[in-house]
């Protein structure tokens, strides 16, 4: 098997992988961007490989190999901030909800206070 | 007036089962007509019963957020319950209460939004901390009178008042780990009064400080790194 074949099987593969989770609703379709697109553009490039070449030497790259793998970190670092940053956005999230649940809490007990039948005032 | 403006209490506590009793007990005693809030930060001991008993209203929080986040919760109550001034006193017994009305009169009487007690202002027979502890908190207060003019001898901290505007800001937006420093550089941003007053601090009644080994490298970092930042945050 080719190197070319066995990018195109790997990345159609991820690429329905990815579909098949959405489908399932194990992925929503906003965090799954990131991998439909870059096995798109790997099946693309294997299809083109022309273009793959200009672009690598166009950039300054003696092998297209390194561009190849260059990109690739490239796209594994950004994924790696994107997801730091979903982790401190559902930090931040369930933060906020410990808090607003304590002061439910200690609400829900301050008006059941105020209701008790052993103290006069129930209008509260 | 001191006495017409109504007055919470905060008391952040992590696992202070031995000693929140004695100190709850010890602000009621001190000071019957202000209402204590111990916040529970997710203890695994019975802080929350003992508390309670004492006669301390509590919110327990699910899980532990640490300072920051325990804090924060009781700026919320004291913002959605309208109190006139929220005073901030560790769970630990390090804060004598009875240095309460120090940091209090400032705010009541309108002349600081934030007001911190400071343990070196004082003649200095009380708690001092560490000589390692005082050179970081040394580098902090510099830090901070470099970039916001302000001085303040101890922004590390936690004995603090906080007048109408603070709490509504803070309800808002707090640091989460290590708070207190970065609290001043915030309040500062946001135009409010900051100043500080005499305090004496004490040894902790028990358990240990939370900030040891490791964290203190992670502490230095993380407050510096985060009071910078905070210089390029917009204008409040």
């Amino acid at each position: 098997m080719g190197v070319k074949t066995f990018a195109i099987v790997i990345a159609l593969t991820i690429f329905i992988l990815v579909l098949e989770l959405i489908r399932r609703q194990k992925m929503t379709f906003k965090y799954s961007l990131a991998w439909l697109s870059v096995s798109l553009t790997v099946v693309f490039f294997a299809f083109n490989e022309n273009v793959l070449f200009g672009l690598a030497k166009r950039v300054g790259f003696q092998l297209p190999s390194n561009f190849i793998f260059f990109s690739l970190l490239v796209f594994f670092v950004f994924l790696t901030l994107l997801l730091t940053l979903y982790i401190n956005e559902q930090n931040t999230k369930t933060e906020k909800l410990a808090q607003s649940l304590g002061i439910l809490e200690y609400k829900l007990h301050r008006h059941l206070e105020g209701k008790n039948p052993n103290q006069q005032d129930k209008q509260n | 007036m001191p006495d017409s403006q109504d007055v919470l209490i905060i008391v952040p506590a992590f696992n202070e089962s031995r000693s929140i009793q004695k100190l709850v007990l010890e602000i009621r005693a001190a000071h019957p007509s202000y209402r204590v809030l111990v916040i529970n930060d997710g203890s695994a001991d019975h802080t929350a019963a003992e508390a309670q008993k004492a006669g301390a209203k509590v919110v327990n929080l699910p899980y532990n957020l640490g300072i920051g986040g325990a804090i924060q919760s009781g700026f919320k109550v004291a913002h959605s319950e309208n109190y006139d001034v929220a005073i901030q006193l560790d769970g630990d017994g390090q804060h004598d209460p009875k240095y309460l009305p120090n940091i209090l009169e400032p705010v009541t009487a309108g002349k600081l939004d934030l007001c911190i007690g400071s343990r070196f202002l004082a003649d200095r027979d009380g708690f001092q901390s560490t000589a390692a502890r005082r050179m970081g908190i040394r580098f902090f207060s510099y830090l901070l009178r470099l970039l916001t003019g302000v001085s303040i001898s101890d922004p590390t901290s936690g004995f603090r008042a906080y007048g109408r505007k603070a709490i509504r800001l803070f309800a808002e937006q707090y640091p989460v780990d290590f708070p207190e420093p970065e609290a001043v550089m915030i309040a500062k941003r946001h135009g409010l009064e900051i100043g500080e007053v005499p305090v004496k601090m004490r040894k902790r009644f028990g358990g240990i400080s939370s900030i040891r080994y490791f964290k203190t490298v992670y502490y230095m970092l993380k407050v510096t790194l985060a009071i910078l930042i905070d210089l390029f945050k917009k204008r409040g």
